[in-house]
């Protein structure tokens, strides 16, 4: 399991280095615990509030046929690179006006690079 | 003629909190449980997201996920002596229809009562002498005890992610939590949720008097959880829509949020909406109910559903009617104080005030309905009531948030109530208001109670549910003393001015008071003196559950859910550890 994890971890960092990310101090791990926030809404579960992100880098916005997108998530042309979902993330309203989460934004630099981080292997 | 359709294990009339732990617990030992709600299936993915939320006009103005008066509403009156007449649309009281109950558009304030409220008689009689109680106080201790349930209202917060300070762990007092509360085993599963700037000055105030100020505790979750069922809730995001209407962040604890997500995936339970229970079918000489009869609202279809157990987990009211329509236990009659099925109904006794802070900037947009500080000083026995000439007390609050775009307009006493002059005025003070509550008890009379009104019936032809009730004089002597307790506090805030709001003598049912609702089906030690056993089984049929505040025998200081919960976990508890492997009495009367 360990060596598994370290690979993942080796994987992500040098995804981050090639994809132009801020650094290679982000921390999956901790990216983990900051997504319980959004785990109350993106599950798998069918009365869920939002979209599940399992498979979400690098995939389009509003890709998922079973989930009913706002019109504004439908006309953002925007594919979940490390950069369109850090500007999300920091500012979900910002980004992409109109979208229907309801989540203020991260504030913290830090927690932002981790929840990517997380987000990049979450399948 | 109703189709009969085939066994099942257990039933639940209604699905809204109490359903929803029963239906939860027995699943997982083993029974096959089908919930019948009368009202429609309420999904957080589809039904508490944008577009529908954050319309304070479609829910909170028009009420859309409360109780369907045209289908069905209760008749009102003061006095024994006064025709009651049909309430058209619900007002004073809100309670909730369809999937979740009142427990989506509730303000989760999440409560425990005082281990004396658990013996309140005994107490009053033990501090000021039995003859102390008024004959007409009819008031019970309840048959359990604060520690016995301890166990389980730590389960329920842990279902909900409470936020809050505990002010009492293990015995250990702990400032800034409510060090009057009974002992907990646990501080809360979550760190309060944020306080207003008014509640921060309210702190201030009540310290600077002498109180105890601790920050309300609250089923919203303060940061990102994971409950006991493994479903997440999300942190509290301050939106401001709140009560009345459903948290789309899943942090306000719902029986959507917390428990259905995983029912919903169980296979031994099954759900069925605007399926209307019209009728327990009672077996009297076998102390049974061996069927429910419901009307599936869609086709008219009639169909009668056998069930092993009937777990009553309807409204206040409804549970009430059933026992009535079914001739189960005695009717209660005030005139001779014989009978107890629909005695002891009690009301919460809520009186508040408003302050205007001319040169403070109070923020009043954000926050949670139930986000606020309390001090709990003058609650239950927390105080001595020698020489008073009232029982009972309740908590003091500040719950000045998420102030909403039409409710949320507070006028100094004395403004115009429309005109150019109230727009003015709404636009002077929206910033600088502060709002108060008393959460009082209500200590049951014999004059107050529940039964089927003799003239109206609702759309499927069965008798009203006929409700006779004003608060006591005792009551309001003691919301008297708590608003004066309150204003010494607001005075201490130094506020430009400041309205107090009694109660007027006559209760009316129009404005929103609170869903606080309790009695009629009384939990007491024996068959003689109430409606439950103290596992929630009814006296007179061993397969019958009725959950919720209608066991209540009064009502305490404090808001009923956290005790409704903790009493439908211990409940669950004792069906799945004793009554499946020994059917029959609990309690032997």
């Amino acid at each position: 399991m360990r060596k598994v994890a370290g690979l993942c971890f080796v994987a992500a960092v040098v995804a981050m280095t090639l994809a132009g990310g801020p650094g290679a101090a982000a921390d999956a791990a901790h990216g983990k615990v900051v997504f319980r926030t959004c785990a109350a809404c993106h599950s798998e579960k069918p009365d869920a509030i939002g979209p599940s992100l399992r498979g979400v880098y690098g995939r389009k916005a509003a890709a998922l046929a079973d989930f009913r997108y706002s019109n504004a998530m439908l006309r953002a042309n925007l594919v979940w690179d490390d950069a369109n979902l850090r500007d999300y993330l920091k500012d979900p309203q910002g980004k992409v006006k109109g979208n229907r989460m309801p989540f203020g934004g991260l504030s913290d630099g830090n927690d932002l690079d981790d929840v990517v981080a997380f987000l990049k292997d979450y399948n | 003629m109703a189709t009969r359709l085939k066994d099942v294990d257990a039933v639940t009339v209604g699905l809204g909190w109490t359903g929803a732990i029963m239906a939860r617990e027995l699943t997982k030992a083993g029974l096959n449980v089908v919930s019948l709600e009368r009202g429609p299936d309420r999904i957080p993915g589809e039904d508490f997201t944008i577009p529908a939320v954050r319309d304070e006009l479609r829910y909170a103005q028009r009420l859309e996920l409360m109780w369907d008066n045209s289908i069905d509403t209760l008749t009102f009156r003061n006095f024994g002596n006064e025709q009651a007449l049909p309430v058209r649309r619900i007002g004073a009281f809100l309670p909730g229809e369809g999937v979740g109950g009142s427990g989506i558009h509730w303000g989760a304030l999440h409560w425990r009562f005082l281990p004396s409220d658990f013996r309140i008689r005994s107490a009053l009689a033990e501090r000021y002498g039995a003859k102390a109680i008024p004959d007409d106080m009819t008031i019970q201790d309840w048959p359990l005890s604060y520690d016995e349930l301890e166990p389980f209202y730590d389960r329920f917060d842990k279902t909900c992610g409470v936020s809050g300070r505990a002010g009492n762990l293990r015995g250990r007092k702990i400032d800034g939590g409510n060090v009057f509360e009974g002992p907990r085993a646990n501080e809360y599963p979550n760190a309060p949720i944020k306080s207003s700037n008014a509640g921060l000055m309210f702190a201030d105030a009540a310290k600077s008097i002498g109180y105890h100020p601790f920050p309300a505790p609250v089923a919203i979750a303060s940061s990102a959880y994971v409950n006991a069922e493994g479903t997440t809730l999300g942190a509290c995001e301050y939106c401001g829509y709140c009560n009345r209407i459903a948290c789309e962040t899943n942090a306000k604890a719902s029986p959507n949020s917390t428990l259905l997500p995983t029912l919903r995936l169980e296979p031994r339970f099954e759900l069925r909406t605007r399926c209307f229970v019209t009728r327990l079918n009672y077996d009297k000489a076998a102390k049974k109910v061996v069927s429910v009869t419901y009307t599936d609202m869609r086709s008219g279809e009639e169909f009668e559903q056998p069930a092993g157990i009937v777990l009553l987990t309807s409204y206040v009211f409804s549970n009430v009617q059933h026992l009535l329509l079914a001739g189960i236990g005695e009717p209660y009659d005030p005139a001779t104080g014989k009978g107890l099925v629909g005695k002891n109904y009690a009301y919460q006794f809520e009186a508040g005030a408003n302050a205007f802070f001319g040169d403070q900037e109070l923020n009043p947009f954000w926050g949670s309905a139930g986000m606020g500080v309390c001090i709990d000083d003058f609650n239950g026995e927390n105080f001595d009531h020698g020489g008073l000439g009232f029982f009972g007390g309740g908590y003091l609050a500040c719950n000045t948030a998420a102030a909403p775009p039409i409710a949320g307009r507070t006028v100094p006493h004395g403004t115009p109530e429309w005109g150019s002059e109230w727009k003015r005025a709404t636009v002077k003070w929206y910033h600088h208001a502060a709002r108060f509550n008393t959460q009082g008890s209500v200590y049951a009379n014999r004059a107050n109670y529940m039964d089927l009104d003799p003239t109206y019936r609702d759309a499927l032809g069965r008798p009203l549910i006929r409700l006779t009730y004003n608060p006591p004089d005792n009551e309001f002597k003691m919301s008297a003393y708590l608003l004066a307790k309150l204003e010494g506090v607001i005075k201490a805030m130094n506020p430009t001015s400041y309205d107090m709001h009694p109660r007027p003598k006559i209760f009316t049912v129009v404005p929103y008071q609170s869903t606080h609702n309790t009695g009629g089906t009384m939990m007491g030690a024996d068959a003689k003196s109430s409606v439950v056993n103290r596992y929630l089984q009814a006296w007179d049929a061993d397969n019958l559950f009725i959950q919720g505040a209608s066991v209540f025998p009064q009502q305490h200081g404090y808001n009923p859910t956290g005790t409704v919960g903790a009493l439908a976990y211990w409940s669950a508890h004792t069906i799945t550890t004793q009554y499946l492997n020994n059917p029959g009495p609990l309690v032997h009367a």
